[in-house]
């Protein structure tokens, strides 16, 4: 997920929300890849096409303003004409291969170059420092770096740039239940936190 | 019972303390380095081999852990570990042996070594693109090394600068620093990129040698006569020195004032030792991200390192003095959701 806090602050945060629930936030695609194959956990909640990457059914859906998806978006300094041949970064949501054949499908070519960072907020620095023409993100994403920066962005919408909200997988069935109505019962301050507004029952 | 719910989440790495990460978010927890042991992947049949050459400290096993497994898929991994009786031949024995089509070196000690191979070397055919991470002035140091590129290790003034100023109720437009003659060309550098951000690095050079006095002299003025909203200590042993010329020079100046101090290293973070407000430090486990992307990259780019610029640091941390800060420039309500590790 790309959210606008610290993934410390998320972890304690949800561990204090979900009793009966040992939470383990993972910051990275890989340690959460290594992790979900060496000892399976419950419940994975995490954006729906990482869950669909990692074969795994989305038993409740994160909505907002009544979607399941999100609109991503190409900022770039001052208006950009075309990102062919370009560099564009990006957080590394499926690491090195399924990040770039995610940016090429949203850009709609593969005529561009793609820089993965850890986190969202460092995508800041590749515009700054001139490392990357431009950088994808989710739009919900552009409020939080327009106040970062005073940089003159330019924000273009990506043409069927739709991306799947949070989502949770159950991976133990016996959880199912339990896991249900913890995270239905999550208020609004922490479904904030995560990016959504309400859930739906898959 | 309990059950595991695994978020994979923020895209921050600041949860990964168990693995040794210098930060954690907002609690206030101190990590603990967990020991981490050197095990490198099973190697794969034709694949191209990557060297690292690192001491086996923590930080440098944290850039390692996530180098690897990112590099791990599509490259062998062999890691040779440098310690202070390392010399040069045993160094180029080990390269000589293992034939990296990459070689990853970290901190200065290595570099050197790196360097005197190359130079017992020279003329001897090409030797294998060199990425450099987490060695000090790396722009300097470059021009003395063969086929090498890599990450900057300081973290750029604008990015502590954009840091204290997301979390700060108070306007950033103008900061002080100091610095020795060495430092210029980096200063001018920092300077060009916090112009891009709309913040003006007020400047002052100190001279070759200067004592206590000067320096407070130097750091008075920005204060009082150029009205810097923040001071920015660069990590240079010749502005710290000691406990004692801290308490005479920096300490002193600030006394009084209600001007942040933006550093460089966390243990200058110190609530019941005040001085600095706030410390931007690079995430080491990122930087091991940034590190693979600058291998993939030579590798689709033919292997040309010396083409490649040397690249700055994209992702830090950020240790806060909450008290301090909030009495001073004030923090803004969602403050402490954005910042790695709250002293209190």
């Amino acid at each position: 997920m790309q959210l606008d806090t610290k993934s410390s602050i998320l972890e304690k945060t949800l561990q204090a929300r979900l009793p009966g629930l040992t939470v383990t936030v993972f910051g990275r695609f890989r340690d959460f890849q290594d992790a979900f194959a060496s000892k399976p956990p419950a419940a994975v909640l995490a954006v729906s096409p990482l869950l669909e990457q990692e074969h795994q059914r989305v038993t409740i859906q994160g909505t907002r303003g009544g979607k399941d998806w999100e609109p991503y978006v190409l900022v770039s300094v001052g208006p950009m004409k075309s990102v062919d041949g370009k560099t564009v970064g990006i957080v590394d949501l499926f690491g090195h291969d399924g990040t770039q054949a995610f940016a090429a499908s949203l850009l709609k070519t593969n005529d561009v170059k793609i820089k993965r960072v850890a986190k969202i907020e460092d995508l800041l620095p590749l515009i700054e420092f001139s490392a990357a023409d431009a950088i994808l993100i989710p739009q919900a994403g552009v409020k939080r770096l327009t106040e970062r920066t005073r940089l003159p962005l330019t924000v273009r919408e990506l043409p069927n740039g739709r991306f799947g909200l949070p989502a949770v997988g159950v991976v133990d069935p016996a959880a199912r239940d339990a896991v249900v109505r913890l995270i239905e019962g999550l208020d609004a301050q922490t479904r904030g936190l995560i990016g959504v507004e309400g859930w739906e029952l898959k | 019972m309990k059950r595991r719910l695994t978020p994979l989440a923020a895209r921050a790495l600041f949860s990964l303390a168990l693995a040794g990460c210098a930060t954690t978010g907002g609690g206030g927890n101190v990590p603990v380095a967990a020991p981490q042991q050197i095990v490198d992947p099973a190697p794969r049949p034709g694949a191209p081999l990557v060297l690292i050459a690192m001491p086996d400290s923590s930080e440098f096993l944290d850039v390692r852990r996530t180098l690897v497994a990112e590099i791990r898929k599509n490259f062998n991994v062999s890691t040779y570990v440098v310690g202070p009786s390392t010399t040069a031949k045993d160094f180029g024995q080990e390269l000589a042996k293992v034939a990296p089509t990459c070689v990853v070196v970290m901190n200065n000690a290595t570099v050197n070594l790196l360097r005197e191979v190359q130079h017992a070397r020279a003329g001897a055919g090409p030797f294998p693109p060199t990425v450099v991470v987490m060695s000090s002035f790396l722009e300097e140091l470059r021009p003395t090394l063969t086929n090498a590129t890599g990450i900057a290790y300081e973290v750029p003034g604008v990015t502590a600068f954009i840091n204290l100023r997301s979390i700060s109720r108070a306007p950033l437009k103008r900061v002080g620093v100091v610095y020795r003659p060495p430092f210029r060309g980096f200063i001018e550098r920092q300077e060009r990129l916090a112009a891009r951000e709309q913040i003006e690095l007020v400047k002052t050079e100190l001279p070759k040698d200067f004592g206590a006095g000067e320096l407070r002299a130097a750091l008075q003025s920005l204060l009082v006569d150029k009205h810097v909203d923040a001071l920015w200590m660069l990590n240079d042993n010749g502005l710290i020195r000691s406990r004692e010329f801290l308490d005479q020079t920096w300490r002193a100046a600030l006394r009084d004032t209600r001007v942040p101090l933006i550093v460089g290293v966390p243990n200058l973070i110190d609530a019941q030792s005040p001085l600095g407000s706030i410390a931007v430090v690079p995430d080491h486990e990122a930087l091991g991200l940034q590190a693979a992307n600058l291998i993939f990259d030579l590798s689709s780019e033919g292997w040309d390192a010396q083409a490649h610029d040397v690249e700055l640091p994209l992702s830090v941390k950020t240790v806060v003095d909450v008290k301090q800060l909030s009495a001073t420039v004030g923090l803004k309500d969602d403050a402490l959701r954005h910042i790695d590790k709250a002293v209190e």
